[in-house]
Formats: C-alpha cells, structure tokens, sequence
C-alpha cells in the first residue's frame, strides 16, 4: 500500500525531473548565445588592444546579461538536483520501510548476507552519488560538507551512514561502517546496524562513539577549505572492508569526482604506513582519538 | 596611451559553457528522450553526476562574470586611478572535465580598489595553491585588527592592591611600625639653658681684649706676666663678681622695676634721672670688690631696702590684682620663655599625635589579624564549594545512568553540605 504510492511518487517526481532537464538545456541554449557575443569582444578587444570606454560598457552589459543567464541556469540546476535527492530519498524510505516489513516477517530474511562484491559495489555508488556542495557565491560550506565537522548538537537521522567504535567479540575496539537505526534521547544512545550484516544484531552505542559520515562532498575547485589537507590524521575506510582505520592524507582531490589518496598506519611495513592508497570523500573523517591500538 | 596603462586587468575568460553531448551523454541522451519514455530509476546516478558538473561550470562562470563585470564599474568609476590589483587567470572556465590543465595563477579578488572598495564583490573563491606571477601594486593592508579592549584589564590592576588578600608580610610591617621609634625621649627633652648669649659674648669680648692688651703689651714689652694670666678663669670671676653686684637694674637703677614703674606713675617730674645717671656701670676692670661703692654712696636708699620695697609693692599690687603672680621666669628676659613655651607645646602635639597614630594602628593590626582569619575560612568556603559541587556531579552522573545514586554518593554529598554550612556560620559568627 504505502510502497505503491511511493511508486507513483516517484514516478511523478521523475517526470518532473525530465521537466527540469529540458528546461536547464532551453536555458542554456539561450545563453549560449549571448557567450558566443562575449566571446567574439574578448577577441576584437585583444586584437586590436585597445579598451575604448565603447568596449567598456558594451562588455559590462554583455556581462551583466551572461550573469542574469547563468543565474537562471544554476537555478534551474539546482532544483533539477534538489528534485534527484527527493527522489533518492523516497527510494531510501522504501528501502527501509521494505527492509522493517522484512523483519518482521520471519518468513523471507532481506538480503542477509550480500555477497562481497555487490556490498563493495554498493558501497562505491554509494561514494559516487554523495551530493556534491556548490554553494551559492558568498555562501559557506555546511556542517557535513566533506571536513567541516558536525554541529555538536547534532543527531543523525535514521538510515544515515556512521562510522561507529564497537568492542568486537575479543575485546577489540574496531571503527565500523553502519547505519543509524534510531536515536533515544534521554539515554544519549544511538541504535545502528552493521552494514555489512543486515539483520544481525544491533550495537547500542554513545554518542561518543559515532561519527556522522559527511553528506555532501567538497568542491575542490570552490570550497577547498573543506577538505582535508596533507598530512592530516583521519579514519579512513580501507578499500574493500568496511571498516575504518587510521591514515595520514597524501593528496586530497583535485576535481570534484576524485578520491583522497591516503596512507594507511601499517605496522606491516617498513615506514609504518601503507603505499598511497584512493578513498571516496565519503568514507574519510576526522580522526579524534589518540593512539589507542 | 594613459588608457593602456590604466587597462584593468580584465581577464578574458573563456566563457564557453560545457559541451553536454561530450560530457554529459545521460544528460544528453534524455534531452533527446520523449515525455513518454521519462527517465529511469537507474539512471538517476548519472545523471546527478552530470548535472552536478554543469551546475558547477555554470557557477563558476556565474563568479567570474561578476567580478569581471565589478572590476569594469570600479575602473569606470575611478578612472586613472593606478592602484589595481593584477587579477590573475582563472583556471579555465570551460568544461573542468575536458581541460585537466588549469591554466594557474592565483586570482585575488580581495583588495583595495583605491579609496573605496567595490561594495558587495564576491571574493573570488579560486584557490590554485601555487602562487604564481603575483603583484600586488597596492600594500595589503589587513583590516586593522580590533584594538584590543585593554581598558578593563587596566581597571582590574589598579584596583588589585586594594582588593587583593591580606598576606603575613603586612601583619609584620604593621607590628615593626608599632614599635615605639628609639629617639622618641629626645623629642621630649627641653635642653638645658646654657650660658645667656650676653654673657657669653661677654666673656668673649673680655677675652678679646685681653689677648689684644696682651698682644699689645707683648709688642712694648716683652713680659707681661700678671696680665697675661689672666686668662679665662679670672676674667669669669670677675664678671661673676660685678654681676653679683648687679641685680636685675643692669642700668644702674637698684630699684626694682615695679618700684620703678611705680613712682613713674607717680611722679611727673624726672627725679629718678640723677639717680640713674649716677651708676656708671663699671663692669671691666675693676679690682676692687666695692664696685658698687660710688652708686650707693649717692644714694638716699640702701641697697637691701630697695630689694624688699619692690617685694612689698609687688605683693600689693597682686593682692589688689593688678598684677598677675605669675613670675616671669628666667635671667634675661622674654625670648627665652618663648622659645621654650613654643618647645613645649611642640612636644605636647608631638606626645598627642603618636598616642592617636599609636591607636589607629593597633586597631588596623586588630583588623588585618581578624581579617586574616576571615580568609582562611573563606578559603577553607571554596574548598567545600568545590566538594559540594564534585558530589552534584557525581550525583548528576548516576541519575543520568538512570540509576539512584548510591548510599555513598549520598552520603558524600550531605557531609559536603553540612560542612559548608558549619563554615559559613563560622564566618558569619
């Protein structure tokens, strides 16, 4: 019932969607031309080397009609990318509400056990899709936007990805990638799966011991400030586990679908840290902790 | 030719928007879709991704024509003006995909366009780490750094030796000034008289002259024995002796000053002048002891006589009151009795004001000692504060961990109360 109203849900939205799509290309086209006259007085301009006050002002109202038009077009961007992420949040529900039906139901386990390579692939569009943050001119990256930590009020919401402290069977304190189930606020205590075992039991843990994994990726082009630098101490996910492990940043992304390259602490060899290994900006976070094995 | 000089430093920007059909194929490929088809679930990834990038070129294209367009009005406005900043390339503008080779060179949009920045320029957020060809023709001037508020600082200082606490130093510094000083007793001593400068300076004029006579005789004669020895000794006594002889009527008169005044009164014409001239005083010289002979002799009174006569008058006059019977006292007049009467009530302020400073700084060492006291308690106050709110916490934690605190906490957290308690009653007490 509730999963066939979302279907049509989303299918509204996605036509909406092709709406937009076809609206973003009428915009562009239309500005196209007008880049095109820009175009061609850049080059008399440097041709013939000289900026009459005629060139001035002819530039200045070019501009200003270029500028109108690409305001236009990152609007209509905007909210052709704001229309995805409804959709993908739709999807999202029904996921989870499919997933609590499952559970209840005893007959049919969802997806108990993944296979490891569909988890890792999972885990990689997971990576690819995370929203990229292109703020507005004069507008900051938000808490969660690659580095910028969390608000410390902050709560994670249900199904959002964490990366959480729990004590394994033997007694080792290990960093894990989960999902938040639930959220109880007179204990301070989040609820939250195991990604990789769906089903399997469920850790109870502080808030201490959860990191929010950050929401949006960080243009490396216009909010550098939001993204780790060199040599910086972070938890980092090792590439094909889930699990997270300290590590040193070697590069940190030069466009906007790039990985860090990190290394990681490795005892195993001769320096102590691992050959420079790539991870998506979505499983990188803020190491807090000291040196605790 | 000034034009060229002045050129702003426009970037011509390659302002061409991102080829879809090569970037951004999904994107192209449901353009080309009809209504019908709409879009697949699966795609929606894609075509994020595509979408993302052409929102990104656009806002970059979007940045960069604004501040080409401010630094167009600002030259406009301030023509001439040779203060600009060089701006230098943007990594090309054109699909970010297609050109992985920015063209790099640092881009500061801060600055000071001349005397008044453009308004609202949107800083260009253009990053490439490496600080390529980069000059500045105007001196970066920070924005001055809030002048840090010192005032209450300063106010605090001043005020920290009057409030700050009473240390044992002071208390001894109080007691070493109680200490009666040691040259007190001299203050009070009212020094002995001397010798009278008149006869002092008698004396010496005697001597004086002596030595000259000496001297002179000395240059006549060669011995001058007797004379000679007359040294100080001698000429003392024979001052002692003529002033024996002369009782206060150093002018020759035998009769005291009252009787004097007296028949003055009395008497209009000047009888008393033969009387005072006569008495030549003779003073130097003399050996004989008689010196007063030639006076008495022309005298009508004797000498004791004229003594108890200004006795009787003076007592007359003091019985009928016109005299006060306070005696002058002293040989030689006023000024002596000045001078000490001055010293003495020096010495009484002197004796007044130590009694009172004496007292005031008991009663400050009194205070300072109480005080003293006080501060330890207060101390001893901070500490149970400290106690009392260890066990809040403590207390605070447990309810938290949903359990009651224990009998212990509890326990902990009455004794620190109760001892607060105790203390400030002590302090208040």
């Amino acid at each position: 019932m509730a999963l066939v109203s979302a279907d049509t849900k989303i299918a509204e939205l996605l036509n909406e969607l092709h709406q937009l799509i076809k609206q973003t290309q009428e915009e562009r086209s239309r500005s196209e031309h007008n880049l095109l006259n820009i175009q061609k007085t850049h080059e008399r301009m440097q041709t013939e080397n000289k900026t009459s006050p005629y060139y001035r002002t002819k530039l200045r109202g070019l501009y200003t009609t270029a500028k109108a038009d690409a305001e236009a077009e990152c609007g209509i961007l905007r909210r052709a990318l704001d229309k995805i992420a409804e959709i993908k949040s739709l999807l999202e529900e029904r996921r989870i509400a499919a997933r609590m039906a499952g559970v209840y139901s005893d007959t049919d386990p969802p997806r108990k056990t993944m296979r490891r390579g569909v988890l890792m692939t999972l885990l990689q569009q997971s990576a690819m899709t995370l929203p990229l943050w292109i703020g507005k001119p004069g507008e900051s990256p938000p808490p969660l936007c690659g580095a910028i930590p969390a608000s410390s009020d902050y709560v994670a919401k249900q199904g959002d990805k964490v990366a959480a402290r729990v004590k394994a069977v033997d007694g080792d304190e290990q960093w894990i990638l989960a999902e938040v189930v639930s959220y109880n606020h007179s204990t301070n205590k989040y609820e939250v799966d195991d990604i990789d075992e769906e089903g399997k039991e469920r850790h109870t843990l502080s808030r201490r011991r959860i990191i929010p994994l950050p929401q949006w990726k960080a243009n490396p082009e216009t909010d550098p400030e939001a993204l780790f630098s060199k040599d910086q101490l972070v938890l980092a996910l090792y590439p094909q586990t889930t699990c997270f492990y300290r590590a040193l940043i070697h590069t940190p992304p030069h466009r906007p679908q790039d990985d860090y390259s990190v290394l990681f602490e490795d005892t195993s060899y001769a320096d102590g840290y691992s050959p420079p290994l790539n991870v998506a900006q979505r499983y990188v976070v803020a190491c807090k902790e000291n040196k605790k094995k | 030719m000034s034009e060229l000089k002045d050129c702003p430093p426009l970037k011509y920007y390659d302002f061409k928007p991102v080829d879809h059909v090569k970037v951004c194929p999904r994107y192209t490929a449901v353009l080309s879709r009809s209504e019908d088809d709409g879009i697949g679930i699966e795609e929606l990834d894609t075509l994020q991704l595509e979408l993302e990038t052409l929102l990104s070129s656009a806002s970059r294209r979007l940045r960069a024509l604004e501040e080409q367009r401010q630094i167009l009005t600002d030259w406009q406005d301030k023509k001439g003006d040779k203060r600009f900043l060089k701006l230098g390339k943007d990594p090309d503008l054109a699909a970010s995909s297609r050109h992985s080779k920015p063209k790099k060179q640092k881009l500061d949009g801060k600055g000071s366009h001349g005397p008044g920045p453009g308004p609202g320029r949107p800083k260009s957020k253009n990053i490439q780490t490496k600080v390529q060809d980069f000059e500045f023709e105007v001196d970066p001037q920070d924005i001055p750094r809030n002048p840090k508020n010192d005032a209450p600082n300063r106010f605090w200082a001043s005020v920290e030796p009057y409030c700050a606490d009473i240390t044992n130093e002071e208390i001894r510094v109080l007691e070493e000034l109680l200490k009666p000083p040691d040259d007190e007793a001299e203050y009070y001593k009212i020094p002995a008289l001397g010798k009278h400068y008149s006869q002092r300076w008698a004396q010496e004029d005697l001597l004086e002259e002596q030595r000259e006579g000496a001297r002179a005789s000395d240059k006549k004669k060669s011995m001058m024995g007797p004379l000679s020895e007359l040294d100080a000794k001698d000429v003392d006594a024979l001052l002692k002796k003529s002033e024996s002889q002369h009782e206060p009527p150093e002018d020759g008169c035998p009769f005291g000053p009252l009787t004097q005044r007296l028949l003055q009164a009395l008497v209009e014409e000047n009888i008393i002048s033969p009387m005072e001239d006569s008495p030549i005083p003779d003073i130097p010289g003399k050996d004989d002891g008689a010196g007063t002979s030639p006076r008495s002799q022309g005298k009508a009174f004797s000498v004791p006589h004229t003594r108890s006569l200004e006795a009787r008058i003076r007592e007359e006059l003091v019985s009928q009151g016109l005299l006060d019977s306070d005696e002058r006292q002293g040989v030689g007049g006023e000024s002596e009795d000045e001078v000490l009467a001055e010293l003495q009530k020096r010495q009484a302020e002197l004796k007044a004001l130590t009694a009172h400073n004496r007292s005031r700084k008991q009663e400050l060492l009194k205070l300072a000692r109480e005080e003293m006291r006080k501060q330890e308690l207060r101390q001893r106050v901070r500490v149970a504060d400290n106690e009392v709110m260890e066990a809040f916490r403590r207390i605070m934690a447990a309810r938290q961990k949903k359990r009651t605190p224990t009998k212990k906490e509890k326990d902990q957290a009455w004794k620190a109360l109760k001892e607060r308690e105790s203390i400030l009653k002590l302090l208040d007490g």
